[in-house]
């Protein structure tokens, strides 16, 4: 059995805990193992990051990608807001993201004459997580001080959409271009549904709380996504929009840059990226049949990875959340949370429950920052370090979490505690590990075992279906063969 | 519900008297008085908005030496006229609001009822909205507008803007046109007027 895979280090944050007090990483414990995503899917595209030409790798395909986009319309005494999100800076480490952003500007100022280049990051529920990140990798003095966070509380702005009046925020759209840069991590699939997942970012990280709120508790589940595109769609944005520029990723790693004038082509291609490659590790660890699951990644409890797959899809890994027909709900989304009523059961009979193969968490390392009460309610937990629960215990957003979940002094502990109660040796850790997941060897077996078929599953008869149910062509597989090194 | 177990505090040397803080809070608390900035401990809800956006880092967040246990009490009032509004909002009872609080739409409908006027009201008397402050304005503003209450938004603040759109109100045009790229708004319609119906598992 191969060795277990570096997992990302712990990051200092106002979000998590001190990374010295991460004694142990889930992955040095005897019995676990890793698997390449080459090993379980050889046909995943082949990853220009991480590779031995190092990040320079990124700047070129950024570069590349750029060539073919239009500029034209920038004007020296123009401005230009590059707009970006934190998720970008979540994958491998976050310096691909954060090279493509400076690069970006570098190209666009040399194309166009431009100097007043902006950068405006967005976030989630942490508000000042970008802000730590522009510090982290330079972007401030690369943006020459103009570099900022922008928070969904911050001031905001109209925008007039086919469905009326949504906001977004203000710093977002104060200059004379927008220039999209985002990445095709499906990260939140319980939520997009891998539908318009390009364009989410105008429904979220640019805008304001209103629009938000209107996406997870007005429209529904699937129709939710709508939100973005209105928004996208409006003349105001419109009129702004320059051009789109994304890391592409698989779950093995970054596979290149694409960029394009038009987004929904854009979204086409990342679409048909996400329902093949994420499709098909969604579908396998969807089909384990028990595990523990490990939470070591410096995020939110919600969006630890493993395998290009966070926490709460695999919480949902039991419905196939790529399928729009006959999953409504999944087992996790807001809307599913809102609707367990007082006795602490589904409103409706039909609303699935958690997925019961993960038998308990072992919450080693994740931060606050965002809602998760939910998983401790329904997952048994326990928690590593009393700094932590702490640190939970002090965030208005997870001030119940603790309610639920158990102490543990330190890892071992914890997770002798886990096999004892459950009785599997099956463990599945959420630690970012890149290129591969680390598991326990009886979990790396099972999922060399099983691959194949979920390979061929996926290939002949989800795939197609996913597809057709978005509205988009199995034929844009073509484009996607043609851009990235992608075999079969 | 919420026990609120934190305090806005403001380190007066570094406030610049920018009035972001005042502009963010959800309740009102906080407010710039002579050029610095004032907290009203006693109706701050901790949620930390302030800390998190003021630009000089001048704010922290502490412990409460007596944490405030904040939330309305549903059998105070009429529960039936509390299922009529929630109805008329198209919400269930039962259904969470807010999910950092754990607040159902019942308890915000027993604020309107005693006397919230405001997004602001409704989130000091329950502690909606005072976690992440961001995903349940909506839902409080469709309850508040199907008492018809007109709440107006903080003057000069960013508290709030104004409720948008619902999958009820998306026209049939914009249904029509969309559809085919996995957008299902007559299937959400549907799913939500099912939850909307569904029997109350709590009471009577
Ligand atoms: S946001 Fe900060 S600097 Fe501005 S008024 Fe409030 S405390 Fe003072
Ligand atoms: S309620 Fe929130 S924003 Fe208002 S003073 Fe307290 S912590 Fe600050």
């Amino acid at each position: 059995m191969r060795a277990p895979i570096p997992p990302i280090p712990p990051r200092k944050s106002q979000y998590g805990i001190d990374p010295s007090l991460v004694k142990k990483r889930v992955c040095e414990l005897p019995g676990m193992t890793s698997v390449l995503i080459k090993e379980l899917f050889p046909d995943m595209p082949d990853v220009i990051y991480p590779s031995d030409r190092g990040i320079e790798t990124i700047r070129k395909a950024t570069e590349e990608a750029l060539k073919n986009v239009d500029m034209s319309m920038i004007k020296p005494e123009h401005s230009v807001n590059i707009l970006a999100s934190h998720h970008g800076f979540t994958l491998l480490g976050g310096e691909p993201y954060a090279e493509m952003l400076k690069t970006l500007r570098d190209v666009i100022q040399a194309r166009t004459g431009c100097k007043d280049i902006r950068l405006r990051a967005g976030v989630g529920l942490r508000f000042r997580e970008t802000e730590e990140y522009i510090k982290r990798y330079g972007l401030d003095k690369h943006f020459n001080g103009k570099a900022v966070g922008i928070a969904p509380i911050d001031e905001g702005i109209p925008i007039e959409t086919e469905i009326g009046t949504l906001y977004g925020i203000k710093k977002a759209y104060d200059a004379d271009w927008i220039v999209h840069a985002h990445n095709s991590d499906v990260r939140e699939v319980h939520f997009h549904r891998q539908v318009d997942r390009a364009v989410k970012p105008f429904g979220m990280s640019y805008a304001r709380i209103e629009t938000r709120s209107t996406y997870h508790q007005n429209m529904g589940p699937r129709a939710a996504n709508f939100v973005a595109r209105a928004i996208f769609d409006s003349p105001f944005v419109q009129k702004k929009f320059a051009f789109a520029c994304f890391l592409t990723v698989a779950p093995n790693g970054i596979i290149g840059v694409d960029a394009d004038n038009d987004l929904y082509s854009l979204n086409d291609r990342i679409t048909f990226i996400g329902c093949r490659y994420y499709g098909k590790m969604m579908t396998l660890l969807g089909s384990i049949d028990e595990c523990i699951v490990a939470l070591d990644f410096p995020c939110p409890v919600v969006y630890v990875f493993a395998g290009g797959v966070i926490y709460a899809n695999f919480a949902g890994a039991n419905t196939d959340l790529y399928d729009l027909d006959d999953v409504p709900l999944p087992s996790y989304t807001w809307y599913t949370e809102a609707f367990y009523g007082k006795k602490g059961k589904p409103l409706l009979s039909d609303i699935p429950p958690v997925n019961p193969a993960i038998k308990m968490c072992v919450h080693n390392y994740a931060w606050v920052g965002y809602p998760s009460v939910f998983f401790s309610e329904h997952i048994p937990t326990i928690v590593v370090g009393r700094e932590q629960a702490d640190l939970f215990n002090r965030d208005p957003q997870n001030l119940n979490y603790m309610k639920h979940a158990l102490i543990a002094d330190d890892l071992e502990t914890a997770m002798e505690f886990a096999y004892k109660v459950t009785g599997t040796r099956k463990v599945l850790i959420f630690d970012g590990a890149i290129g591969g997941i680390n598991v326990s060897e009886p979990l790396a077996e099972y999922l060399l075992k099983k691959a194949p078929e979920v390979n061929e599953r996926v290939e002949n008869e989800l795939l197609p279906k996913w597809l057709r149910q978005r509205g988009v062509d199995l034929r844009i597989g073509e484009d996607v063969r043609k851009k990235y090194a992608v075999r079969g | 519900m919420k026990l609120v177990n934190l305090v806005a505090v403001v380190d007066l040397e570094k406030c610049i008297g920018c009035k972001t803080c005042e502009r963010v809070c959800p309740v009102l608390a906080i407010k710039v008085v002579d050029g610095k900035s004032q907290v009203d401990t006693e109706r701050c809800r901790g949620c930390a908005a302030c800390e998190q956006r003021c630009p000089v880092y001048a704010i922290r967040m502490e412990k409460r030496k007596e944490p405030i246990l904040v939330g309305v009490d549903v059998d105070s009032v009429d529960y039936g006229k509390v299922i009529e509004l929630c109805g008329k909002a198209k919400l269930n009872p039962e259904q969470v609001i807010c999910f950092c609080t754990g607040t159902r739409a019942e308890e915000i409908a027993a604020a309107i009822l005693m006397g919230a006027k405001s997004p602001e009201d409704v989130s000091f008397m329950t502690g909606a909205r005072t976690g992440c402050k961001v995903e349940c304005i909506q839902p409080i503003l469709r309850l508040l507008e199907a008492a018809d209450i007109k709440s107006v938004p903080p003057k000069g603040g960013w508290q709030w803007y104004g409720r948008t759109v619902t999958v009820w109100e998306i026209p049939e045009g914009v249904r029509r046109k969309h559809s085919s790229r996995g957008f299902y708004f007559d299937e959400d319609e549907k799913l939500l007027n099912r939850v909307k119906e569904a029997p109350l598992q709590g009471r009577r």
